[in-house]
């Protein structure tokens, strides 16, 4: 008990940085977004701090056409990356899928707001299968398991109540944007080493931060959606939001291993 | 000219190792041994390899090889994130070990995946004798490299194989069967197919069998993403472990083949490649049923009320 209220705080927390976050960065360039994304958090490891990268990216490069090699352990990082996002896309498709019925038997005004969500997880999914296509990724060899694992948990939250159900978006939707911005992070930080470099960076990484930006937004949505509706009258909160975040963790470091 | 004496201790066992499978004579021109500018006739290096003499036991005295040693890396997997816009990081094989292997596959079809096709390709390209010794796997590179060739060479024949327009037209499992085909033939066309077993036993050593068995799924997983397949599901797993199986058999069944073009070896892939599908599509239907059901009775259960 008294190691597990801790958690209550750090729930808090995080969601207050992420909602900052959560506004569209349309408005903004990447580069200026990024840098304030990267000045607002104090645990990156900014070795992007180098006053000379240009703060328009697509403008001319001192080098152009020129374009750096991956190192294994980029493309080691980038295969997980986009791994450990397609199976938490098809968990998060499967818990919505398990969880309309029943929510929805009770409450129908919900229907809207469940089909809306797991419209947007699908569309997700669909992003992420076509990206682990085109880049020769793996799957996860556990995608039996995470499957049966979602399905469960969409089930199990959603016959305890609709608190229990919104308790459980926002647990998961809490972990993934927290997993998301370390993604973004990681590859800002790769695209502004090249840049100070002077090597110029490929249209695909330029995609792939404007696709993981979107897809945060879209989640820390579902977050937002989620506590509206009461997430946090579930009875006990507490230890729904700690169990389901602790195996939302585990899940991602298995994943992005196996 | 520098000579550095190497004494008996755990690096010079290596290259003794390596010279002692030279001992078998062969024939090797006197142009070349005359024409290695670092080749000194008191250092036994080169007798080991031109005579059988009884100089097998002595402590070898070579010279320094002008090729940086060192380890290459393990054979790593293909199945990592593949940029269309960044160049990939360099390949398994270093400059000097690509410059000694090309010039000693050149020789695999006469004298086989063997130490004697390694100092032949070092002799092509100007080598040292003793230069096989940076290669770590000795023969089993030449296999290595052999399999790294052939399934980089698909990609290039894409059109070739396929037709142009790359097989738009076609199904993916016939694009499989015509890539797979086209690696068996391109065992043929480097001549190994007769030296073929001789490598599987290399392949097939306990300390081989890992990066043996890492190049067949990476052949299986090029041959797959050539032909088009975008499944990222278990079936991702599944097809690449039938497809790998089959392709081994149908290798194993090409090298006792004796048929012109070796058309039964064709009929043998296709046939097995048929089984699979059809194993494949009995288990989909099976699966497909159990789903069926098991919805049908969630919402029976639903429509009395259950609060399901």
């Amino acid at each position: 008990m008294a190691t597990l209220r801790p958690l209550m705080q750090p729930l808090r927390q995080c969601r207050s940085i992420l909602s900052q976050h959560a506004q569209p960065s349309t408005s903004t360039p990447p580069t200026a977004c990024a840098r304030r994304f990267i000045s607002s958090n104090s645990t990156t490891a900014s070795s992007s701090s180098s006053p000379s990268s240009s703060p328009a990216p697509t403008s001319q490069q001192p080098y152009p056409s020129k374009k750096k090699p991956l190192t294994p352990a980029q493309q080691s990082f980038l295969s997980s990356a986009l791994r450990v996002n397609q199976a938490g896309e098809l968990a998060a498709t499967l818990i919505y899928t398990a969880q309309t019925p029943p929510v929805v038997a009770r409450e129908p005004h919900l229907r809207p707001l469940m089909k809306h969500m797991y419209d947007q997880e699908a569309g997700h999914l669909r992003t992420f299968n076509a990206l682990l296509a085109k880049h020769r990724v793996r799957p996860t060899a556990l995608y039996p398991l995470w499957s049966v694992l979602a399905t469960g948990l969409g089930w199990t939250t959603a016959v305890m109540g609709r608190e229990a159900a919104m308790a459980c978006t926002e647990a998961v939707e809490t972990e993934i944007g927290g997993h998301y911005n370390g993604q973004i992070r990681t590859l800002l930080e790769m695209v502004s080493e090249w840049e100070a470099e002077g090597y110029e960076v490929g249209e695909e990484f330029r995609e792939l931060i404007a696709t993981l930006r979107r897809i945060r937004d879209e989640e820390l949505e579902h977050l937002d959606h989620a506590v509206e509706h009461d997430a946090q009258k579930a009875e006990p909160h507490w230890l729904l939001t700690g169990i389901i975040r602790a195996g939302c963790r585990g899940a991602i470091w298995v994943s992005e291993r196996v | 000219m520098v000579t550095r004496p190497i004494s008996c201790s755990a690096g010079a066992a290596a290259t003794r190792r390596m010279l002692l499978r030279h001992s078998r004579p062969i024939n090797l021109p006197k142009r070349a041994t005359a024409s290695s500018p670092m080749y000194s006739p008191s250092t036994g290096t080169v007798r080991t390899i031109t005579s059988s003499t009884s100089q097998s036991n002595n402590c070898v005295t070579t010279q320094r090889l002008r090729l940086p040693i060192q380890p290459s890396p393990i054979a790593r997997s293909a199945r990592t994130y593949h940029s269309y816009d960044h160049p990939p990081p360099p390949g398994p094989f270093t400059p000097a070990e690509a410059s000694l292997l090309s010039t000693a596959y050149a020789h695999v079809p006469s004298h086989g995946f063997t130490p004697e096709a390694l100092a032949l390709g070092a002799r092509d390209a100007g080598l040292l004798y003793i230069s096989p010794s940076i290669l770590p796997d000795g023969s089993f590179s030449l296999i290595r490299w052999h399999l790294h060739v052939q399934r980089t060479l698909l990609k290039g024949k894409l059109v070739e194989i396929l037709g142009s327009g790359g097989g738009e037209r076609m199904r993916v499992e016939d694009k499989v069967e015509a890539l797979a085909w086209a690696r068996l033939l391109g065992n043929e066309t480097a001549g190994v197919v007769r030296r073929w077993q001789e490598a599987l036993a290399i392949m097939a050593q306990p300390s081989y069998i890992p990066a043996s068995l890492a190049e067949l799924a990476s052949l299986a997983d090029e041959i797959l993403y050539l032909a088009g397949d975008v499944s990222v599901d278990p079936s991702w797993y599944t097809k690449r472990a039938s497809l790998s199986a089959i392709y081994a058999a149908a290798e194993l069944f090409q090298t006792t083949d004796q048929s012109p073009g070796f058309r039964e070896t064709r009929a043998f892939l296709r046939r097995r490649l048929d089984e699979a599908a059809q194993a494949g599509g009995a288990v989909r239907s099976v699966g497909e049923w159990i789903g069926f059901n098991a919805g049908a009775a969630v919402n029976v259960l639903r429509s009395k009320g259950l609060r399901i």
